[in-house]
């Protein structure tokens, strides 16, 4: 088998046995053997770079030389022996990031959990959240996400984009998913945190306490850090709590997962702006040996127009928003203007509709065809009452005495550039207009506040005001100076924060040990490897992706409760059941293949298994045409094609979808199992002269050869 | 033209852009998804994000990328 012939895979093999026995009993040898576990899982999965083999020939040496374990010098020469025996092997692994066996890419992720940008292990949970295992998946989720709860209500879900589901009707409804097992978990007090490891005594100082701060401040402490957070604002949560409005992400569901966090020994410091109210060097004498910058890009674009400064009811959307996070009820006037057409100005135009203004309009340059807001978003807020004015360029804020009283606009054209092929807005002659307005709130981006960050002037920024990092390890151009988030992406989403901050605390730990940083960026670990789902392929084919129940219009409109009320029971544990699990079945198409060209059937309508050109794709056409033969079985690498008999009938499955079950015969004699009547047919079609020999009866061979024999084969002459 | 969420790009050449690191080399002539475009501005020099066909989701410079037929 070539799967086990990769020396690097049946090392790391060799080191999870050790890792999960009693072999190695002192911590330190232990921490060793987890630290070449790392770097070796680094070759495995191509992130290695030159520092990785000299760093694990001295971690064998440390190992060796170890000698408060008794069995330390007997693991390290079972390293040592596989690498001397097969080092151009791991040198090839590092430096083409191939493995010729294939065994190194066996455990290949899913797509949805390829897509995450946390990794998580999305097949897993979905499948546990099926089989109704709520704290179990929560479980899963967090080694990856400390946030699964924050996640379910406001991910952008890049996962369902990639899901293979959606390639024959809708994607699995994952995001929905997470929001009801991390409720259900709390609920019923099955959301805990993970044993954290003992105290290490290095101190590490996380500035920010967004989603990529708080992150890495929990893996960082589930690691044995001291971590302290400083925030700038009186409370954790970042743009989580200051940037969402409450009517899709409520505080007490951000509360609720920071106080985890918090529990773990995290300290917080709010209220304190780094550089200011607490300076590197202060807090670099304190003792602190790690920084990680998490400030995210708190800070608005200008629009640049005449009369924007004059008045204070003009107000940018994050300033808004933060207001209205943190208590502000009164609204900025009656008509207010909202400029810009991302989700940003949606957020801000329904949170002015919710706090009671009269009339409320996003003026936006382009057309709604290059609107660059979530469809679902601008939908919504058109159902409650959000008007929109396209083609509308803000030209100057009229006001009188100090009161904001009109948007001086032009309308515009799209026109496509000659050189670029790009449609940009270009102002009509003569077709200047007034929007009589109380209140105007530009929203055309965010930046990072380079302010907040000069006390790190040797920090290196790039060309878009974003710190300059190695995106596959986080490290800035200060050593000992990490950072993630919209600090380093410019105004991204939660879960990139997220996936940055659990990089930069893994980066953190690797400076700490003093073991080399990946030079690619992490491919996702599976978790746990859940037993599949059983759905008969009818019922696949026929569950369709459940609607999410919302509040209705009139409290929309006029409160800030939660909009989307969530999945009941039944949906989601439905829900589960359309998974693919694509972690077993890696679509190599090897089953359809078999079955058309090899065994001329064509039982197997997997459309999907196209990336770019999916077809149609129906689970229920297996049964017409299937003989049970089990060639597909038989060739799938992976196992996820299954036959098997099953007391009267034998069963065929891909990941737990029935494709088909057939009645079995039986031979009239011995009752041994001949296969079901269709494959029976297509045998004796196939070996047509030989069938005719048992005269029509269900006979096994033996029994047949019996039957047809001049004499009884099985008792020797003269012994009756 | 800007992207739009859920259309299928190919990373059809490196970028010239500063963003470009040596690790993303191997993506091109990767096929993926839009699955964060620039949601605030439409600004051709934002990075935006692609969910990549077996390579996980990354943020790339608009250059480098191109719509195809899905």
């Amino acid at each position: 088998m070539p799967e086990t012939s990769c020396p690097v895979a049946a090392t790391i093999a060799q080191l999870d046995d050790i890792l999960q026995s009693s072999r190695l009993t002192k911590p330190k040898s232990r921490r060793i053997a987890e630290e070449l576990h790392e770097l070796l899982e680094d070759i495995a999965w191509g992130r290695a770079g030159e520092d990785h083999m000299p760093a694990i020939e001295a971690l064998i040496q440390e190992l060796s030389g170890d000698q408060s374990d008794p069995n330390s010098d007997q693991v390290a020469k079972a390293v040592q022996s596989a690498i001397k025996d097969h080092r151009e092997v791991f040198f090839s692994h590092i430096d083409t990031h191939n493995c010729e066996t294939g065994a190194c890419i066996k455990l290949a992720p899913a797509p949805c959990q390829m897509a995450c940008p946390a990794g998580i292990d999305i097949p897993t949970y979905v499948t546990l959240i099926g089989h109704g295992r709520d704290g179990e998946a929560i479980d899963i989720i967090r080694r990856d996400n400390p946030f699964p709860w924050v996640c379910g209500l406001v991910c952008t879900r890049p996962c369902e984009f990639m899901c293979v589901r959606g390639r024959i009707d809708a994607p699995v409804s994952i995001k929905f998913l997470k929001a009801f097992t991390a409720e259900r978990a709390f609920s019923t007090h099955q959301y805990r945190n993970p044993e954290k490891q003992p105290d290490n005594g290095h101190k590490v100082c996380v500035v920010g306490a967004g989603p990529a701060g708080l992150t890495a401040a929990y893996y960082l402490a589930l690691k044995g850090y001291r971590v302290r957070v400083i925030e700038a604002l009186p409370m954790a949560g970042g743009m989580m709590m200051v940037g969402i409005p409450r009517y899709r992400l409520p505080r007490e569901v951000i509360d609720r997962e920071v106080a985890l966090i918090e529990d773990l020994g995290v300290e917080f410091i709010f209220n304190t702006r780094f550089g200011k109210d607490v300076t590197f060097k202060q807090l670099k004498e304190e003792g602190f040996e790690a920084f990680f910058i998490a400030i995210g890009a708190h800070k608005s674009f200008k629009l640049g127009i005449p009369g924007e400064k004059d008045f204070p009811q003009v107000i940018d959307a994050i300033a808004f928003l933060r207001a209205v996070a943190l208590g502000e009820r009164h609204i900025p006037g009656k008509r207010v203007i909202i400029i810009g057409g991302g989700n940003v100005a949606i957020d801000a135009a329904r949170t002015c509709l919710k706090m009671g203004c009269d009339d409320v309009t996003i003026a936006y340059r382009r057309t709604r065809k290059e609107m660059p807001a979530d469809e679902e978003e601008v939908e919504q807020a058109e159902e409650e009452g959000v008007k929109f004015s396209f083609l509308t360029i803000p030209v100057e804020v009229v006001g009188e005495n100090g009161h904001v009283t009109a948007l001086k606009c032009n309308r515009a054209e799209m026109v496509t550039q000659t050189d670029t092929a790009r449609r940009v807005p270009v102002p009509v002659l003569g077709g200047e207009f007034f929007m009589e307005a109380d209140a105007i709130i530009p929203s055309i981006g965010q930046v990072v506040d380079h302010e907040a960050l000069k006390a790190l002037p040797d920090l290196k920024w790039t060309r878009r005001g974003t710190i300059n990092v190695e995106m596959a390890n986080m490290t800035t151009s200060m050593e000992g100076v990490f950072a993630a988030g919209d600090a380093v992406l410019g105004p991204a989403t939660v879960i990139e924060a997220i996936g940055g901050g659990k990089k930069a605390a893994d980066a953190i730990d690797r400076y700490l040990s003093g073991i080399p940083q990946p030079k690619m960026p992490p491919v996702p670990v599976r978790r746990a490897r859940t037993p599949w789902l059983e759905v008969p392929a009818s019922t696949k084919m026929i569950l369709k992706r459940p609607e999410m129940p919302l509040l209705g219009i009139d409290r929309r409109r006029t409160t800030f409760q939660q909009v989307e009320l969530g999945y009941s029971e039944n949906m989601a544990r439905e829900e589960a059941r359309r998974c693919l699990r694509c972690d077993i079945c890696r679509r190599c198409g090897e089953c359809v293949r078999v079955c058309r060209d090899e065994m001329k059937i064509d039982a197997l309508q997997l459309g999907y298994l196209d990336f770019d050109h999916p077809v149609k794709t129906d689970f229920r056409l297996t049964e017409e045409r299937c003989i049970t033969c089990g060639a597909c079985a038989k060739n799938c690498p992976n196992e996820a094609m299954q036959i098997e008999d099953r007391e009267n009938e034998r069963v065929l499955s891909l990941c737990g979808t029935i494709l088909n079950r057939q009645k079995l015969v039986f031979c009239e004699k011995c009752h041994a199992v001949l296969g079901p009547a269709k494959y029976l047919d297509y045998i004796r079609k196939m070996t047509g002269g030989i069938a005719q020999m048992s005269g029509g009866h269900a006979l096994c061979e033996k029994c047949a050869r019996q039957k047809i024999a001049a004499f009884d084969t099985l008792t020797p002459p003269g012994s009756g | 033209m800007p992207f739009r969420r859920g259309q299928h790009v190919e990373i059809y050449r490196k970028s010239e852009d500063e963003s470009w690191e040596e690790y993303m080399d191997q993506y091109i002539g990767c096929h993926g998804i839009i699955t964060d475009p620039d949601t605030a501005k439409n600004d051709p020099t934002a990075l935006i994000e692609v969910s990549l066909n077996e390579k996980g989701t990354h943020r790339f410079p608009q250059d480098c990328l191109r719509v195809i037929e899905s």
